[in-house]
C-alpha cells in the first residue's frame, strides 16, 4: 500500500462577490497516494483551479475555504496560520501554472528563481543553492544549466520556460505537485515533451501529482484516476481506464463526445452540449447540469448524491448512462449526429439523438451532404483564392544604429489555392508563419514578394471603390472576439456598423439583416441591446461570426476561431461554422494549431513548418496517410481521449523546439528535429512531391512512396498548387 | 545594452540640437538680433559693428549657428547688461543651488514615495491605505506654491521653527539646512503624492500578477515578496514617470524659489523676465532643457538597468 499524501475531505470554498457568497468548490473530496497522478478535469469555471488554489491556500482575497479538511501527510492545512502555511508551500506542496511566460519573474535570473525555495525553506548558502539549482535544471532537461542559470526568462523559449517553472517547483523536493493546466499555453509537440517530463519526474521522485486540465486527451494519457467537476461539484470519479471505458455521468459523456477526434466523420455534426455552464450565483435547483442534460427528468430537481456506481466509481446522477453494455462514451463517439430539438424532460433513454448544435433556433438546417458528394462538388468549383509564391520577411535590426542585420523568414515561398465553398485549414506550431500567411490572404499585410488573388484580382493592387467592394467579400474572425468588439457599442450597433459604413440598404433593412443574423448564429434578438461584456466567450464568438457575415462575404479568414473556448462551446461553434458555410456558400481559411479541429472543419489541410508549406492535401489524406515526418509527429502528439491509445505512446513524437526563423536550418528546415534526417537533408531543400491526388509533401525520405507521375501528383484536385518549387528559397 | 545606450545617447543629442536651433532662432528674431542681445539696447553703432564682425554675424546663418553653438558649448551664452555679468558666469553661480534644491527634494520624494506606494499597494483597500490615499490626494491637488504658503504659515508664522526666506543662503551649513527645509518640503510633497500613487498602482498590478503567485507558491514571506519580487518590477514603470516629471519639477522650483527668495535660477529667471533680459532668459531655458534631456536619459538608463528585457534587446 502506497502512502497517502493528500486527502481532501468535503472541501468547500466560497468567494464573496459584491453582496453574495458563491461556492466555487462545493463538497469536493479526493485523495492522492505517493507516486500517483490524479486528474481534475472540467471546463473553465468548474472550480478545478480553485480546488488547487484551496489546497495551497493561495486563494484571492475574496475567497475562503469555509469547510472541509485538506490533509497533507495527515496534517490538516485548513486551520494553519499564514506563517505555518508558508512553511508548507514550496516545500511539501508545490504548484505550477499555465502560462510560463507570466508565471516567472521577468526581472530575476532563472537561477535565482529556482534557488528561491531553497533559500526560503532551508536557508541554503549561495554555493549549496547553486549546486542544487544546477542539479534541478539538469533534472528537468535544461541543456547546459551552468550557462543558463544567469539567463532571464524572456531569453528562453516557451517550452524551456515551463521546464524552469517545473524546476522551481521541484527544487525543494515536494511530496505533492499541483500542476494547473501546465501545457495549455504550449504547442502540442512541446506539450508532449513537458508531460513526459512530469511523468518521469513523478516516477523518479515518487511524487504525488494533481493534474488540473480541461483536456480529456491529457487526462487519458497521464493520470491514474480522474475526477470530473461541473459547476463546483464533483460529478464523477473513477480510475482513468474505467472512466473512459464506462462513462456514467451525462456531462462527462457529453464532454467526451464533443471533442473533435482525428477519427471523426467530418461530414457528421459534432455532438455538442447546448447552452453554457451556470452562473455560480444563480445555480439551478437540484442537479446543476440539468438545464443542459439530455437525460434530465423530474427527479433531477433534487440534488443527486455522489454514490458508488461500481467499485471505486463514483457518480452524482439519477440516471447514469452506460448502464447498458456498449453504450459508454467509446461507443457513443460514433453516434450519428442527426438533428433534433432540445429534448424535453422527461425523455431519458440513451437512444435520444444528441442535441445537434448550439443553434437550436435553426431547425431548417439541411442535413450535411456526405463527404463524397462534397468532394465532387468542390472539385468542380472555381478557385476563389490563389496564393502564389508568397514570401514575407521582417527585417531584424540590431546594434547601436539599428542596422538591418538579418530577417525573420516568416513565410517562404508558399503557394496554394482555395476553391469556392472549400475550407482550407492551415496548421503548424506557433511561429510557423501561419498567422502571417492568413494576414496576407486577408490583405492586412503586404507580402515581400508573391501574390494573393481573390476571385482573380490582386487585392493589394486595387484602389478606391473596387477595393471597398472587394473588402466586403473578405471578412475576419479572431481568436478572442472580445478584443475586436468595441466594448462601448451595443451588439446591435456593432453588427449594423458595416452595413452603415458600406451604405447597404436603409435603416429598416439594416435592422432586419441584424435580426436575421442573430437568428442564424443562434443568439436571441434581445442581444442587440446588450454590450459585448454581457456575453460568454462562446456567445461572443457567435457575435464575431455574425459580424463577419454582415456583408455577405465570400471568404472568411478565421484565426484560431475556437482555441479560446471550452470544448462543449467549441463544438457548438464548429457546427455553426459548418452550417453557415452551407447556407451562405462561404469559403473558409481556418488557421489553427489544433489538427483535430482542422481535420473536422477542413476539406484541405496545409501543414506549415518554419515558414514552409511542408505538406498539403485532403484533410482525410493528411491524417490517414501523412507523408511528411513533421505531419506524422504532429498527429502523434495530439492527446487522444482514449487511455489505451494514449498510454501506448511513449516518448514525444517530435523532439526539441522550433529553431529560429532568422537563420532557418539549411536544406530541409525540419531536419534539426526530424528522426529520419540524413546528410542530404542538410544539403538540399526537398521539393514538393506528389503522393496521390491533391496530396503533396516536401521530404527526401517521406513516409509514403511518392506517386509515379510526380507532375500529375503535384497538382491537387481539391486545391490548386503551383508546380513543385525546387530549391526556391 | 551597449546598443541601447548608444541609441539613447544619439536620441538625446538630436533633441539637444533641435532645441538649440529653436533657441538660436528666437535669439535671432529678437530686435537687433544676437548683437543687441549681447550688447544691450544702448550700445553704439560702432561697437555693434565691431561685435558683428568679431562674432561672425555677417556670415551665412548656418555659420552663425555654428559659431553660436560652439560658444554655447563653452558656456559663452552672451552678456547680461542688466546684471552686468556674462550669462555663463550667472548660470554657473545659480545653477548649483538649483541642483541642490531640486536634487534634494526629488531624492526625498523618491525616498518617501517608493516605500509608501509599496506599502499602500500591499495594504490596498484597507483603512490605512485609504487614509494615506486621501492625504496624498490633498497634496496632489495643491499647487506647490500653495503648499509653500501653507508651510510658511504653519512652520514660520504660527510656530516659528524655520525661516521663511532663503536670502541668507550660503552663510554656513546650519543655516543652509534650515533655510532649505521649507522650499524642499514645498517642492517635494506634491511629488511624493504623485510618485506614490503611481507606485501604489504598479505595486497592486504586480501583486496580482502570475509571477507573484508563483513566489507565493514557493512559500515567500510578504517581506520577500515585496522586496524581491514587487519592488524592482514596480520601480521600472515609476522610474520612467520620474524622468517624465522632471520639467515640471524644474518649473515648479522656479515659483518656489521666487516665493522663498531662494537665490537660484528661478529667481534669476523671474528677475530676468521682469527686466526682459533675454540673454539670461534663454540661457536659463537652455539649461533647463539640457537638464530635462539628461534626466530623461538617466531615467531610461535606470529603466534598462532594472528591466533585463530592455537590456538584452
Ligand atoms: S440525468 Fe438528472 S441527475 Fe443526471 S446529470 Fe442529468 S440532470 Fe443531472
Ligand atoms: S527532408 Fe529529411 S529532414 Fe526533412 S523531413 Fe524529410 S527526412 Fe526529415
Amino acid at each position: 500500500m502506497k502512502q497517502r499524501i493528500l486527502d481532501v475531505e468535503h472541501l468547500r470554498t466560497e468567494f464573496h462577490l459584491r453582496s453574495v457568497n458563491v461556492a466555487a468548490v462545493d463538497d469536493v473530496s479526493l485523495t492522492i497516494d505517493q507516486g500517483e497522478c490524479v486528474g481534475l478535469v472540467g471546463e473553465s469555471g468548474c472550480g478545478k483551479s480553485t480546488t488547487g488554489l484551496s489546497i495551497m491556500r493561495l486563494l484571492p482575497r475574496s475567497g475562503h475555504v469555509t469547510s472541509g479538511r485538506v490533509l497533507l501527510d495527515g496534517r490538516d492545512l485548513v486551520p494553519l496560520s499564514e506563517a505555518e502555511m508558508r512553511q508548507v508551500r514550496g516545500r511539501a506542496v508545490s504548484m505550477i501554472f499555465q502560462d510560463p511566460m507570466t508565471s516567472l519573474n521577468p526581472t530575476m535570473t532563472i537561477g535565482a528563481q529556482v534557488a528561491e525555495p531553497l533559500v526560503i525553506h532551508f536557508g541554503s548558502s549561495k554555493k549549496a543553492a547553486l549546486d542544487r539549482t544546477l542539479e534541478t535544471l539538469h533534472l528537468v532537461g535544461i541543456p547546459n544549466p551552468r550557462e543558463r542559470v544567469d539567463d532571464y526568462p524572456h531569453q528562453l523559449s516557451g517550452g524551456l520556460r515551463q521546464r524552469v517553472m517545473i524546476a522551481t517547483a521541484l527544487a525543494a523536493e515536494p511530496k505533492l505537485l499541483i500542476a494547473d493546466e501546465p501545457t495549455t499555453a504550449l504547442d502540442v509537440t512541446i506539450q508532449a515533451q513537458i508531460l513526459d517530463l512530469l511523468d518521469r519526474l513523478r516516477e523518479e521522485l515518487s511524487m504525488a501529482v494533481l493534474l488540473i486540465t480541461h483536456d480529456m486527451g491529457v487526462i487519458a494519457g497521464r493520470t491514474d484516476r480522474v475526477m470530473v467537476m461541473y459547476a463546483g461539484k464533483m460529478v464523477e470519479a473513477a480510475t482513468t481506464d474505467e472512466l473512459f471505458a464506462a462513462t456514467r455521468h451525462p456531462y462527462a459523456e457529453a464532454l467526451l463526445q464533443s471533442i473533435p477526434q482525428l477519427t471523426q466523420d467530418a461530414s457528421a455534426r459534432l455532438p455538442s452540449i447546448p447552452g453554457h455552464p451556470p452562473d455560480l450565483s444563480r445555480l439551478p435547483p437540484g442537479c446543476r447540469f440539468a438545464p443542459r442534460c439530455r437525460y434530465a427528468s423530474p427527479a433531477c430537481v433534487e440534488e443527486p448524491p455522489l454514490e458508488e456506481a461500481a467499485a471505486g466509481h463514483l457518480v452524482a446522477c439519477f440516471h447514469p448512462v452506460g448502464v447498458l453494455p456498449g453504450s459508454g462514451a467509446a461507443a457513443a463517439w460514433s453516434a450519428p449526429g442527426a438533428p433534433s430539438g432540445i429534448p424535453e424532460p422527461p425523455l431519458p433513454p440513451a437512444t435520444t439523438p444528441l442535441e445537434p448544435s448550439g443553434a437550436p433556433s435553426r431547425d431548417g438546417d439541411p442535413m450535411p451532404p456526405d463527404a463524397a458528394t462534397r468532394r465532387l462538388a468542390l472539385a468542380a468549383a472555381p478557385v476563389l483564392v490563389e496564393v502564389d509564391h508568397l514570401v514575407k520577411e521582417y527585417p531584424v535590426r540590431g546594434g547601436g544604429m539599428r542596422r538591418r542585420v538579418g530577417s525573420v523568414k516568416a513565410v517562404s515561398d508558399v503557394s496554394f489555392g482555395i476553391r469556392r465553398g472549400e475550407t482550407f485549414g492551415l496548421v503548424g506550431e506557433s511561429g510557423c508563419g501561419k498567422s502571417t500567411l492568413g494576414r496576407m490572404v486577408a490583405a492586412l499585410e503586404r507580402p515581400t514578394s508573391g501574390t494573393v488573388r481573390l476571385g482573380g484580382d490582386e487585392l493589394l493592387r486595387l484602389r478606391g471603390a473596387d477595393l471597398r467592394r472587394r473588402r466586403r467579400e473578405l471578412q475576419l474572425m479572431f481568436q478572442d472576439p472580445y478584443a475586436s468588439l468595441d466594448p462601448r457599442m451595443r451588439v446591435g450597433s456593432i453588427l449594423r456598423e458595416p452595413l452603415v459604413v458600406q451604405g447597404v440598404g436603409d435603416r429598416r433593412q439594416q435592422w432586419e439583416t441584424v435580426a436575421s443574423l442573430l437568428d442564424e448564429v443562434g443568439l436571441s434578438r434581445r442581444a442587440v441591446d446588450l454590450y459585448p461584456h454581457e456575453f460568454s466567450g462562446g456567445q461572443r464568438q457567435r457575435i464575431g461570426l455574425a459580424r463577419a457575415l454582415t456583408l455577405n462575404p465570400r471568404l472568411v479568414v478565421a484565426d484560431e476561431p475556437v482555441s479560446a473556448l471550452d470544448v462543449s462551446i467549441q463544438s457548438q461553434i464548429l457546427n455553426l461554422m459548418k452550417a453557415l458555410q452551407r447556407n451562405h456558400g462561404l469559403t473558409y481559411l481556418v488557421i489553427s494549431h489544433d489538427l483535430a479541429v482542422l481535420r473536422y472543419l477542413s476539406d484541405t489541410i496545409g501543414v506549415m513548418y518554419l515558414g514552409k508549406m511542408v505538406e498539403l492535401g485532403a484533410a482525410d489524406d493528411i491524417y490517414a496517410r501523412p507523408a511528411h515526418p513533421y505531419t506524422h509527429g504532429l498527429i502523434q502528439a495530439i492527446p487522444v481521449p482514449d487511455p489505451s491509445i494514449e498510454k501506448a505512446k511513449r516518448s514525444a513524437a517530435v523532439r526539441g523546439e522550433l529553431p529560429s526563423a532568422v537563420n532557418p536550418p539549411s536544406g530541409c528546415r525540419f531536419r534539426t528535429r526530424c528522426p529520419l534526417a540524413q546528410e542530404i537533408c542538410a544539403e538540399e531543400e526537398p521539393p514538393l512531391r506528389g503522393f496521390g491526388p491533391g496530396h503533396v509533401a516536401a521530404c527526401h525520405f517521406p513516409l509514403l512512396s511518392p506517386s509515379a507521375d510526380q507532375q500529375a501528383g503535384g497538382a491537387p484536385v481539391v486545391s490548386v498548387t503551383s508546380e513543385p518549387a525546387p530549391g526556391a528559397s | 545594452m551597449t546598443g541601447f545606450v548608444v541609441r539613447r545617447f544619439g536620441q538625446a543629442v538630436v533633441v539637444m540640437i533641435i532645441v538649440s536651433i529653436v533657441i538660436f532662432g528666437i535669439l535671432h528674431a529678437l530686435p537687433g538680433g544676437l548683437v543687441r542681445a549681447q550688447l544691450g539696447p544702448r550700445a553704439t553703432a560702432f561697437s555693434v559693428h565691431e561685435l558683428t564682425i568679431q562674432e561672425g554675424l555677417n556670415k551665412p546663418i548656418v555659420v552663425q549657428y555654428g559659431i553660436w553653438a560652439w560658444h554655447a558649448l563653452q558656456g559663452r551664452l552672451g552678456f547680461s547688461y542688466k546684471l552686468n555679468e556674462s550669462v555663463g558666469a550667472l548660470l554657473s553661480q545659480y545653477l548649483p543651488r538649483d541642483l541642490l534644491l531640486v536634487g534634494i527634494s526629488l531624492l526625498l520624494a523618491i525616498a518617501i514615495a517608493v516605500p509608501l506606494g509599496l506599502w499602500q499597494g500591499y495594504r490596498r483597500n484597507r483603512p490605512d491605505d485609504h487614509a494615506l490615499s486621501a492625504l496624498m490626494l490633498v497634496f496632489y491637488s495643491m499647487p506647490s506654491f500653495l503648499l509653500g504658503v501653507i508651510l510658511i504659515v504653519v512652520l514660520n508664522i504660527w510656530v516659528d521653527v524655520l525661516p521663511s526666506t532663503a536670502t541668507n543662503f550660503g552663510t554656513g551649513l546650519g543655516t543652509d539646512i534650515s533655510v532649505l527645509a521649507l522650499p524642499v518640503f514645498a517642492l517635494c510633497l506634491g511629488n511624493v503624492s504623485y510618485f506614490s500613487r503611481y507606485m501604489r498602482s504598479s505595486t497592486v498590478d504586480n501583486l496580482l500578477s502570475d509571477h507573484v503567485r508563483t513566489a507565493l507558491a514557493k512559500g515567500a514571506s510578504p517581506r520577500r515578496l515585496l522586496l524581491r519580487h514587487v519592488l524592482r518590477n514596480s520601480l521600472t514603470s515609476t522610474v520612467t514617470l520620474i524622468g517624465l516629471t522632471l520639467p515640471y519639477v524644474l518649473s515648479g522650483s522656479l515659483i518656489i524659489e521666487a516665493l522663498f527668495n531662494y537665490p537660484g535660477m528661478g529667481l534669476l529667471f523671474w528677475n530676468a523676465a521682469q527686466d526682459r533680459d533675454f540673454p539670461v532668459l534663454l540661457g536659463v531655458v537652455l539649461v533647463v532643457t539640457v537638464a530635462t534631456v539628461v534626466g530623461n536619459l538617466l531615467a531610461d538608463l535606470g529603466y534598462a538597468a532594472l528591466d533585463p528585457r530592455i537590456r538584452y534587446k
